[in-house]
């Protein structure tokens, strides 16, 4: 099995420590006719702190089903999924996690939502205050503090979403698919957006996508995995330096290396020959 | 047509209404059958200036007062728990389903054998009316809520009361007052037919007394006066409702009637 902690670290911090240790996990569903169903198979993986780590496979491979055993919505079939040194038993409160749709809790304004996590007992009122108003900024979505999920756009309820997680600072943030609904050019805003934020707060981000071009711009590591049972195919390094300008990520040096070594796995993947 | 001309067509078929029923009253139709609107508003006033009408009313609503939010509360409190709790709904959704098939005015007389002719058996009739429609309008509202939200808010750490009152009762509360609003009708209900049965005093037997003594002007009034009660605490629930789900650019929702 491939193994990130072998391989040569992206991240600034070389001494960087294993996070996530994912340890021959696999997870099986029941269909309702009774069948077992395996989502993922003999998974290995290991993830370290500060890295950005996108996920890419066709759709039913069970990426999603990856971040939610990590983030301890269900338990693994097999195996075990270790944390900063613990193993993932129930519901692991040290990650965020940003859902396919916003999910913004309706009831709540933009700044009601953004807060919901910062926990009363760790931040004074003050400091909560503060914490708020730097994440609404930090999404753009000042001067929309008293606004209702309802009341905004796709692009604004994605940023939202994302601060939300975001806010209390978890030490990893999980992403399933958070840009697949949007435009195309709202989505290169928020890539874009998220690469400044990450820049800015470097907190371990694995992020799930079915787009080539958005897994290899957005990470340092593109974890590919196969169509069911899921299993991790290779895992590519993307070469590219950072900061990285999305808009014109074609032509930035090393996006063709990896995104055609991407491509490779996936046209074997598809049964598509070569040109 | 334009709203204005909707409404002036509404009012004029309001008016011709009433208007044909007095014409018809005494000319076509006995009076002590149908009354007239001229004799309902005399006796209105009559029945208020005299005082007992106030006295009836005033019984009526303090039945209601006590039994509908103690059923709404119950309902609302036994809804929320069978969502939360696999078990208890495994163990008593069958119970409570049969329960409901009880045609529950049926009961009234019950009531009245169990808890005397006074205050209290009609409010337990208010209270069964009450609750049964809380109940399942929450429970069906507990199991249509999206449970990510709830995985969400646990996943950021929020659990017991501030997960209760932050993210599920916000998430079902438009069933809630679906619920509160459908039960407001068969709250009154509940405390006319308690008071049907046996009873000395109350809007219900005001109207059962008139009618035995072929007062029909009376029976209209009593009849008006609970129409009344019932448009202001729904006018009530409404505006609470209003202000609670302000959130909501759409206000439809669906309709469970239990």
């Amino acid at each position: 099995m491939p193994d990130l902690a072998q391989a040569p670290s992206a991240s600034p911090q070389n001494q960087a420590e294993t996070v996530i240790c994912v340890e021959n996990v696999s997870k099986l569903f029941q269909t309702p006719a009774r069948e077992n169903l395996e989502a993922l198979l003999n998974i290995d993986l290991n993830i370290r702190s500060a890295e950005f780590i996108t996920v890419v496979g066709p759709s039913g491979c069970g990426k999603s089903t990856l971040l939610k055993l990590i983030a301890g919505f269900s338990p693994c079939s097999a195996g075990r999924i270790v944390f900063q040194g613990e193993e993932v038993r129930g519901l692991n409160t040290k990650v965020g996690y940003v859902p396919q749709e916003s999910k913004l809790f309706p009831w709540l304004t933009v700044e009601e939502n953004v807060g919901f996590g910062l926990d009363s007992k760790r931040y004074s009122r003050a400091d909560r205050q503060r914490q708020v108003s730097q994440f609404i900024k930090l999404a753009g979505l000042d001067g929309f503090e008293k606004y209702y999920p309802g009341q905004l756009s796709g692009g604004m309820s994605k940023r939202a979403s994302i601060v939300r997680a975001l806010a209390y600072e978890p030490p990893v943030i999980l992403m399933d698919e958070p840009f697949g609904p949007l435009d195309a050019q709202t989505r290169m805003v928020l890539q874009d957006e998220l690469l400044k934020i990450w820049e800015q707060k470097r907190q371990t981000i694995i992020f799930v996508t079915h787009d080539l071009v958005e897994a290899v711009a957005l990470g340092d590591y593109v974890v590919v995995m196969t169509h069911r049972p899921g299993k991790i195919k290779d895992i590519i390094k993307v070469p590219m330096a950072r900061p990285r300008n999305i808009f014109e990520i074609h032509r930035q040096e090393g996006f063709d290396d990896a995104y055609g070594r991407l491509w490779n796995i996936f046209r074997h993947e598809l049964n598509i020959g070569a040109h | 047509m334009g709203m204005m001309g909707i409404t002036l067509v509404r009012f004029a078929i309001i008016i011709g209404f009433f208007a044909l029923w007095e014409i018809a009253s005494g000319r076509w139709i006995e009076p002590f059958l149908i009354s007239s609107p001229s004799r309902i508003f005399i006796s209105l006033i009559d029945g208020f200036r005299e005082g007992d009408l106030l006295q009836h009313s005033w019984v009526t609503l303090v039945e209601i007062a006590i039994g509908f939010p103690v059923g709404a509360i119950s309902g609302i409190a036994l809804g929320y728990a069978f969502g939360r709790s696999r078990l208890l709904a495994d163990i008593f959704e069958p119970i409570i389903i049969a329960l409901n098939g009880i045609p529950r005015t049926a009961l009234a007389p019950l009531f009245i054998v169990w808890l005397g002719i006074g205050l209290w058996s009609k409010v337990g009739v208010v209270f069964l009316l009450t609750f049964f429609l809380n109940f399942f309008n929450t429970y069906t509202g507990m199991r249509q809520m999206d449970e990510e939200y709830v995985d969400l808010a646990n996943l950021m750490g929020v659990k017991g009361w501030k997960l209760t009152f932050k993210v599920i009762f916000p998430a079902i509360s438009p069933y809630v007052f679906t619920g509160i609003r459908t039960s407001i009708p068969f709250a009154v209900i509940g405390a006319i037919v308690g008071e049907f049965v046996a009873a000395t005093e109350g809007v219900g037997f005001f109207i059962r007394m008139s009618a035995g003594i072929f007062r029909t002007a009376d029976v209209f009034v009593g009849i008006i006066v609970l129409m009344i009660m019932v448009i202001i605490m729904d006018k009530i629930a409404e505006a609470v409702e209003r202000r609670a789900l302000r959130w909501q650019s759409q206000k439809e929702h669906v309709q469970i009637q239990g």
